[in-house]
């Protein structure tokens, strides 16, 4: 096997003025790590509650019935079992929650709409007597017409997922669209008449689920104050908190989340799901709550919404764009969580990082009686990427050009705009470099093998449009520090960036700084964790954290010593006074004095939107990344093996080397498993067929390409500290764009469908009857 | 009519776990995941797919590498157990910091099974080509997917131990 | 809830299995059964833990005239047995594809036989290599030729009270080879979608295994020695003989692509076999 040349990890050069020069731009190993592998890491199905009560679900096998009666007396007569909660025990009506659509019940009130949505809820003393008693629950159903596909939604007199009575006033509550999205500009019809060649196809992107290693769950600990405290490992816990607190009619001060790092999230553990749910439980029974979902159950609580988008893309001779029409279906199931912006956001984008004068993006986010989806890593943005990286590609073909060439000839450069009209957007950096190095590092140009292809692709992707992080950072007399940030560390390594931040600019050592977070009750607030925002967001307000303390120790070194405040100044770590330099813990601990005491930093970076903006505001960033892949193809199986694999991700400034790495090699390998062999499947009721990890397939060790390069291109252009972007979900981003350019080199044929998977290449190569050799 | 367990559907069993004897009395369907877990109160092996797929709760058996998810509790009786815990007793292990050392570790919840392939791995085999790697690894998902960093975490173990692989 | 049980003799092993009748299971590496007791798809009364009993065949007995494989031996320890790596390649290399090595640190060769899966990556080659069962009770013993050993999916010869102790392979003809194929959904382990297995005598004579193309594996021969080196014509016998194969669409594939694959695969498997009948070492 090659050995893959790898990229060098080493410290980067910084501006010299304002600078760090210490422990930020060094690959420090991860914070928390040594707990991550010795076993030592508390999640939370680790956490212990004595005498909690357990928690099962009840649920049917169908994806859409009316529920017609819940019989639990059988379940109740099992030994241990405390409590069956159904719709009927709801005072009214069921409570409804949601991030922008309170359209997400507690329990299905009355009906079904996915396959796996909860009719009931049991509680006991034991998991065995739990989950005895959730399947002695007798629901009484009547199966109903249930839309599981775009086309079945979308048909006339289609069954509603959602009845227009939780809808009041949407003038499409009859119709199974929620929202719409359009985006216009330029002249299509002078711009057609320009045209020398048109493609057009209609692509699909599969529904994929998250499979976060750690399934999940959650605790609920009723307060003797009468408040809740809820463990759950998810990205937002203040969102969580505000949405328990509605639900539950509490104060947020007697709502305390906590969040034991998220074992994977990827978007999934974003937004409520049962939680709300446990909370019931536990204020009714008084006790705590328990429920760890089995992997089955989290397939079905979380997902990509799947895509089809119909595009038609004009080229000049020269194969400069002329124009290019989406229209984007995104199948995003039951209830909307966060899907009508997946929808909006993804679809922004669906002209690519180009420079097309006409452009016209129409999209819906269509409910069906599936799994709701919400965020997942990329979104939008894979699904709508996949169809315009294909149409560059085709028109390529048609033209002549390769696939370089044609992205050369359309690529904007920095500070031209891609997106025009009324919310323009501009390019944030010099994307032009990404696309470069990656057809350097893939040798583009070489030649190929029998029956391989080669594919370059490029992706962007809005970051967040507003955001608001605070941070604390204390400054304790010995010169050691903590910071307190809201930030999941979900895998990413947020808590790393802190520790370097802080080092770097209040001069304490790296192992002398701590992180606090994952508890509403004692750390100040985060928006999310999300959008690969938490570098840029709460990376500034750890730093401006870490200023305020050193403008205090200034003020009371002043104060202490009687050195003028105008004769002091402070630099990253270090205090500077007319004698010379004092390091700043030193600087801080002669400015404490005999009573000690600590410096306590205040920190907060906000973004504000614009009410005007269809986003809500101007992305802070954008990710962009550059991937190439080559791909051997067996002809007569389809099989693919893919040889090399190269993705380069304009990175700003790399704060953290090695961690870049691994998001960019992560990201990377979860984007072949959307391009090669991960989808949901269905049946006719609507269940999904591939329920669990011995039919629904990830990559393993064995899928990883032969050669796995990353590159990083690094301008010191973002906004977050020293020049850093968010780059957690780049390397993603365009994956099956490359990879279907380099099927379709190798095989002759180009396939609008993913995944990729060796039936489908094999079944594309036998329609274009281009399986037999010569 | 289901029924749960009663007292008297407990066997107990003593096992040897990371070198300490543990008795333990549990049902007969009950897991050596769940009674690690739950009733040794060592949470360190994880549980995922709970079927034999993802290698989040490999455990050692009898010096054998064995999805805890896949043995019986009560078929133990008598046997060896070591768990990720018991790798690192003495702290982490030149295995578990090259875990560290290559940017393997993200969210870490599939580490420990994967620590503890690897160390299978190793021992089987003290000079794996990055073929055998994979290959010997394959049973154990990351959804963060850091393999190649596991891959190389493992090479570099193999020369600290003198193993290597030209 | 089941109850568990250890005998640590053949006849209390059987007597058990007697008394419970259908509600037995016999238990060994449980890499199934554990998976059918998570989903409740297998409900028994009484599991029956043979790795206890001290009087069943060894794990592995070598003889003159092929190998006796008891009820406890592994997938791991059937791949890693020189002889067996020697004698029978196409079947290291099933064994080798049985899941994970921590799988194959615990799934028999005999319980993965019982499990009586259409698709169960070691039949194939165990049906090419005329491999015997020797199924036990409290009545005696008797001997079936596997191929008539799967019955229907899940269905096998062993019916309750009864215990498979020994599979029987008998030594390879002089100058055979044989080799192993199969088609998957990623590279990494993963369940068969198509799987052939190869024997090639020396005179040419083709013995196939086919998994996951049929509601059981099937054994078939194709007519009279083949000239392998007539690779249009083999492809020719092997769309004839290979219509025996009956496969159905599933979540794993359609059946026009097993249809498709398992005429690929017979031929690979068929070339790498002959290939192999110059060494008989297994290419690594």
């Amino acid at each position: 096997m090659t050995e893959a040349p790898e990229r060098t990890i080493e410290p980067l050069d910084l501006p010299a003025d304002p600078g760090p020069s210490g422990q930020v731009g060094r690959p420090v190993l991860r914070y928390g790590g040594g707990d991550r592998t010795s076993g030592a890491q508390k999640f939370l199905a680790d956490l212990s509650f004595p005498g909690a009560l357990q928690v099962a679900l009840v649920t049917i096998p169908v994806g859409c019935a009316d529920v017609l009666g819940v019989d639990t007396t059988a379940a109740r007569a099992i030994p241990g079992v405390v409590d069956v909660l159904t719709a009927a025990d709801f005072p009214s009506r069921v409570p409804r929650f949601g991030v922008s659509h309170q359209d997400r019940p507690v329990l299905a009130e009355g009906r079904v709409n996915y396959h796996g949505e909860p009719v009931a809820a049991v509680v006991a003393e034991t998991l065995d007597a739990a989950q005895a008693a959730a399947r002695a629950v007798r629901v009484e159903y009547r199966e109903l017409p249930g839309v599981y596909s775009l086309d079945a939604a979308l048909a006339p007199g289609a069954h509603l997922v959602q009845d227009p009575s939780i809808r009041p006033g949407d003038p499409a509550a009859a119709t199974n669209v929620l929202e719409d999205a359009l985006y216009t500009w330029g002249d299509l019809a002078d711009e057609e008449a320009r045209t020398s060649v048109v493609v057009a196809d209609v692509y699909t992107f599969p529904m994929v689920t998250h499979f976060p290693i750690e399934p999940g769950g959650t605790v609920v600990v009723p307060t003797d104050q009468g408040g809740l405290d809820i463990y759950s490992p998810v990205q937002h816990p203040y969102l969580l908190q505000r949405t328990i607190a509605s639900v539950a009619g509490l104060p947020l001060n007697r709502v305390r989340v906590f969040a034991p790092d998220p074992g994977g999230g990827f978007g999934g553990k974003q937004n409520p799901k049962i939680e709300p749910l446990l909370a019931f439980l536990a204020l009714r029974t008084r006790r705590t709550c328990r429920l760890v979902l089995s992997l089955e159950e989290t397939f079905q609580s979380m997902r990509r919404a799947g895509c089809r988008i119909t595009a038609r893309t004009g080229f000049t001779q020269d194969g400069e764009i002329t124009f290019h029409q989406v229209d984007a279906d995104f199948q995003i199931g039951a209830y909307a969580d966060v899907a009508p912006r997946v929808m909006a956001k993804g679809s922004y984008v669906a002209a690519g990082p180009y420079r097309v004068p006409a452009v016209r993006i129409a999209a819906r986010a269509v409910l069906t009686n599936t799994t709701p989806s919400t965020a997942f890593r990329g979104f939008g943005s894979p699904q709508v990427a996949w169809a315009t990286e294909s149409q560059l590609d085709a028109g390529a073909r048609l033209l002549g050009l390769d696939g370089l060439e044609v992205r050369r000839r359309n690529l904007v450069a920095k500070g031209e705009a891609f997106v025009r009209g009324e919310s323009e957007a501009t390019a944030d950096g010099e994307w032009w470099q990404s696309l470069e190095k990656a057809a350097e590092l893939i040798g583009w140009g070489e030649p190929l093998g029998p029956n391989r292809g080669r594919g370059i692709a490029v992706g962007i992707k809005p970051g967040a449009t507003s955001g608001l992080s605070q941070s604390l950072v204390r400054l304790l007399c010995d010169g050691s520090a903590i910071v307190y940030a809201g930030t999941s560390d979900m895998g990413q390594g947020a808590r790393t960036l802190w520790q370097q931040i802080v080092a770097d600019e209040l001069g304490t050592p790296l192992d002398e700084v701590s992180v606090v977070s994952g508890d509403t009750g004692t750390v100040p607030f985060d928006l999310q964790t999300s959008a690969s925002r938490s570098t840029v967001f709460m990376g500034s307000a750890v730093l401006e954290a870490c200023r305020d303390v050193r403008q205090r120790v200034l003020a009371l070194y002043a104060e202490s010593t009687g050195v003028p405040a105008d004769q002091l100044s402070e630099r990253p770590g270090a205090l500077v006074t007319p004698d010379g330099e004092l390091s700043l813990p030193e600087a801080a601990r002669q400015a404490l004095g005999s009573l000690r005491g600590e410096f306590i930093g205040q920190g907060t970076r906000r973004l504000r939107g614009k009410g005007n903006h269809p986003l809500g505001g101007d992305a802070a960033f954008y990710e962009f990344n550059a991937t190439a892949i080559e791909v051997e193809v067996d002809r007569e199986t389809g099989e693919l093996l893919l040889t090399k694999h190269v993705t380069v991700s304009d990175v700003g400034t790399e704060l953290n080397p090695l961690q870049v790495v691994s998001q960019d090699e992560g990201a990377a390998i979860m984007g072949l498993g959307h391009s090669q062999m991960e989808q949901l499947l269905l049946d006719e009721h609507g269940r999904i067929r591939n329920l669990g990890a011995l039919d629904y397939r990830i990559p393993t060790f064995k899928d990883v390409p032969l050669e796995l390069i990353t590159g990083a291109i690094e301008n010191h252009d973002g906004p977050g500290p020293y020049g850093s972007k968010g780059i957690s979900e780049g390397a993603l981003l365009c994956t099956a764009g490359a990879l279907g350019a380099a099927v379709a080199q190798a095989t002759g044929v180009a396939i609008p469908d993913l995944p990729l998977t060796p039936e489908r290449v094999w079944a594309a190569m036998e329609a274009a009857g281009t399986d037999r050799p010569d | 009519m289901t029924s749960t367990h009663a007292d008297d559907d407990l066997q107990t069993v003593t096992l040897t776990v990371n070198g300490s004897e543990r008795t333990v009395a549990v049902p007969p369907h009950r897991t050596l995941l769940d009674g690690l877990r739950d009733e040794v109160g060592l949470p360190g092996t994880k549980s995922c797919c709970a079927e034999g797929e993802c290698g989040a709760c490999t455990v050692l058996l009898d010096g054998r590498a064995v999805n805890a998810c896949l043995v019986l509790c009560v078929e133990v009786e008598g046997r060896d157990v070591t768990t990720v815990e018991g790798l690192s007793r003495n702290g982490l292990t030149d295995l578990q910091e090259e875990f560290l050392n290559a940017g393997a570790v993200q969210c870490g919840f599939c580490i420990p099974g994967q620590v503890v392939s690897a160390e299978y791995l190793l021992r089987t085999n003290p000079s794996p080509s990055e073929e055998q790697i994979r290959e010997g690894m394959s049973g154990n998902l990351c959804r963060c997917a850091g393999y190649q960093r596991i891959v190389r975490a493992v090479q570099a173990t193999a020369v600290r131990r003198g193993g290597g692989h030209d | 809830m089941p109850k568990y049980y250890r005998p640590t003799s053949r006849a209390d092993a059987l007597t058990a299995l007697a008394g419970a009748g259908t509600g037995a299971r016999p238990f060994v590496g449980g890499t199934d059964l554990l998976v059918g007791l998570r989903h409740h798809t297998v409900e028994p009364e009484l599991i029956v833990d043979l790795k206890g009993v001290a009087d069943l065949p060894e794990p592995i007995v070598v003889t003159d005239d092929g190998v006796q494989i008891g009820p406890t031996l592994t997938m791991g320890e059937l791949a890693a047995h020189p002889l067996v790596q020697r004698w029978y390649p196409a079947l290291v290399e099933a064994a080798l594809t049985v899941g994970s090595v921590a799988i194959r640190n615990r799934a028999s060769l005999v319980g993965n036989s019982c499990n009586g899966s259409p698709a169960a990556d070691t039949a194939p080659p165990l049906l090419v290599h005329d491999a015997r069962v020797t199924i036990a009770s409290q009545d005696g013993e008797r001997t079936a030729p596997l191929v008539e050993f799967f019955l229907a999916p899940r269905r096998t010869l062993c019916g309750p009270g009864e215990l498979v102790i020994r599979i029987d392979l008998p030594r390879p003809a002089e100058g055979s080879g044989s080799a192993f194929r199969r088609l998957t959904r990623r590279r990494g382990v993963d369940l068969a979608t198509v799987s052939v297995a190869a024997v090639v005598d020396s005179d040419g004579r083709v013995v196939l295994g086919l998994g996951a193309v049929g509601p059981r594996p099937i054994r078939t021969e194709l007519p009279g020695p083949v000239d392998l080196t007539d690779e249009p014509a083999l492809i020719r016998l092997l769309d004839e003989q290979l219509e025996v194969a009956t496969p159905i669409s599933d979540v794993r594939a359609s059946r026009e692509y097993r249809v498709a694959t398992l005429r690929v695969l017979a031929k690979r498997a068929v070339l790498a076999a002959a290939d192999r009948r110059t060494s008989r070492e297994m290419a690594s």
